[in-house]
């Protein structure tokens, strides 16, 4: 290691360890994908199981986000704009899936009733 | 003079000759996911889209699908976020050689990630019959999981550009050394995700050992002397510029990998997880 980055090492030390945060994280994450795994195995109502799939994987979704990707720590400006980005997507989605869910957009020659999303 | 620039600290989440207060690569990192969220807003969509109205000959999801493998494979995503993060921690305090431990366990994982990615691709278009014109399932799923995967090919790419940089010697450019390097570890990485891990699967489902080494003795060969190239490249003795100052360098690569990781988060949950209801 360079003398410069061995000065930096000393001085970083002082900072708190995020170290045991990271890895709690990752054993949150992979139980949380484990449960999802078996939760649509599991003979429960079918809004029950999407509604808390969705809901697992936005909490996967936001421990990636606030602390693997430091949003946590980071400026609020660095999550406004990956929020706008994330917003307009989910925007787009949400409209364009209850615009081709509807009744009248419905394709003549597709199967009915084979899958309901 | 702030407590960071007294101390002489650096402070990796703030950059005080900004006027946002933000690093500019940072910033540029972010609007660009920002971005991509968008592009594969558009491709999730797509996807669920067909399968809410499904036309007729459509191939059924439930019989393609290998959940287990699928499974494994996410879990070794949120692995590899998890190195990653681990080796932004490490050049925050200024080990390079933690740092270089963690970038090659991230694009280790990142290759399993995408030799099951491989495999995957390669059964459903030879067991399954389910191509890429074949069905309308088949061409949403393979545009969107291939975007992903393009993805975190890319990424790895890129890790195994950080790596190779954390090399780069204080005196004397070393740029020869170092595209030697590079290469040595691309083509590790090569046939590690389209022979090795995919090789490696079919031996779990039951090929014998000896059949898939024949198959892909050639790559396989070329890949061990990259794997003792890139040792033997790595074998460093002097001073190198790479330090705690390139961590912000290090992170930027990091959001990327972080955000294919819940780029698959989503499309887990919404193209596999789903259709077992």
């Amino acid at each position: 290691m360079s003398a410069p980055a061995a000065h930096s090492a000393e001085a970083g030390h002082q900072e708190p360890s995020k170290f045991h945060v990271f890895i709690q994280i990752a054993m949150v994450l992979a139980v949380i994908t484990g449960i999802e795994v078996v939760l649509v195995y599991l003979p429960l109502a079918k809004w029950l199981v999407v509604s808390t799939l969705c809901i697992l994987s936005a909490v996967k979704f936001m421990f990636v986000i606030f602390i693997f990707m430091h949003l946590k720590w980071d400026k609020l400006l660095c999550t406004i704009l990956f929020f706008i980005g994330l917003v307009l997507a989910g925007g787009t989605m949400w409209a364009l899936l209850h615009l081709f869910g509807a009744e009248a957009s419905k394709p003549l020659s597709s199967i009915v009733g084979l899958i309901s999303l | 003079m702030s407590s960071h620039a007294a101390t002489g600290q650096i402070d990796h989440h703030h950059d005080h000759t900004t006027t946002t207060g933000i690093p500019n690569k940072k910033l540029l990192w972010w609007a660009f996911l920002a971005s991509d969220c968008m592009f594969f807003g558009a491709l999730i969509s797509t996807h669920l889209i067909y399968r809410l109205n499904p036309p007729p000959g459509n191939a059924v999801p439930t019989q393609v699908f290998n959940i287990e493998l699928t499974s494994f494979s996410t879990f070794i995503l949120l692995m590899s976020s998890l190195l990653m993060a681990l080796a932004v921690n490490a050049i925050q305090r200024g080990n390079i050689k933690s740092t270089r431990v963690m970038l090659l366990g991230t694009m280790f994982f990142g290759c399993i990630f995408l030799g099951g990615q491989v495999y995957e691709f390669a059964h459903f278009v030879a067991v399954k019959k389910m191509t890429l014109s074949n069905s309308i399932f088949g061409s949403t799923f393979y545009t969107l999981t291939g975007t992903h995967g393009t993805h975190v090919a890319i990424g790895v790419l890129l890790l195994g550009m950080m790596y190779v940089r954390t090399f780069k010697p204080t005196h004397g450019n070393g740029l020869i050394k170092n595209f030697v390097h590079l290469l040595a570890v691309c083509a590790v990485m090569g046939v590690s995700f389209i022979w090795l891990v995919p090789g490696l699967i079919e031996v779990v489902y039951g090929v014998p050992l000896t059949e898939m080494l024949h198959h892909a003795a050639v790559p396989l060969a070329v890949g061990a002397v990259a794997l003792v190239a890139t040792f033997v490249l790595g074998r460093t003795s002097g001073d190198v510029e790479f330090g705690e100052k390139n961590a912000g360098d290090v992170e930027a690569i990091g959001l990327y990998w972080h955000f294919v990781d819940i780029v698959w988060i989503i499309i887990f949950t919404a193209v596999y997880l789903l259709e077992y209801l």
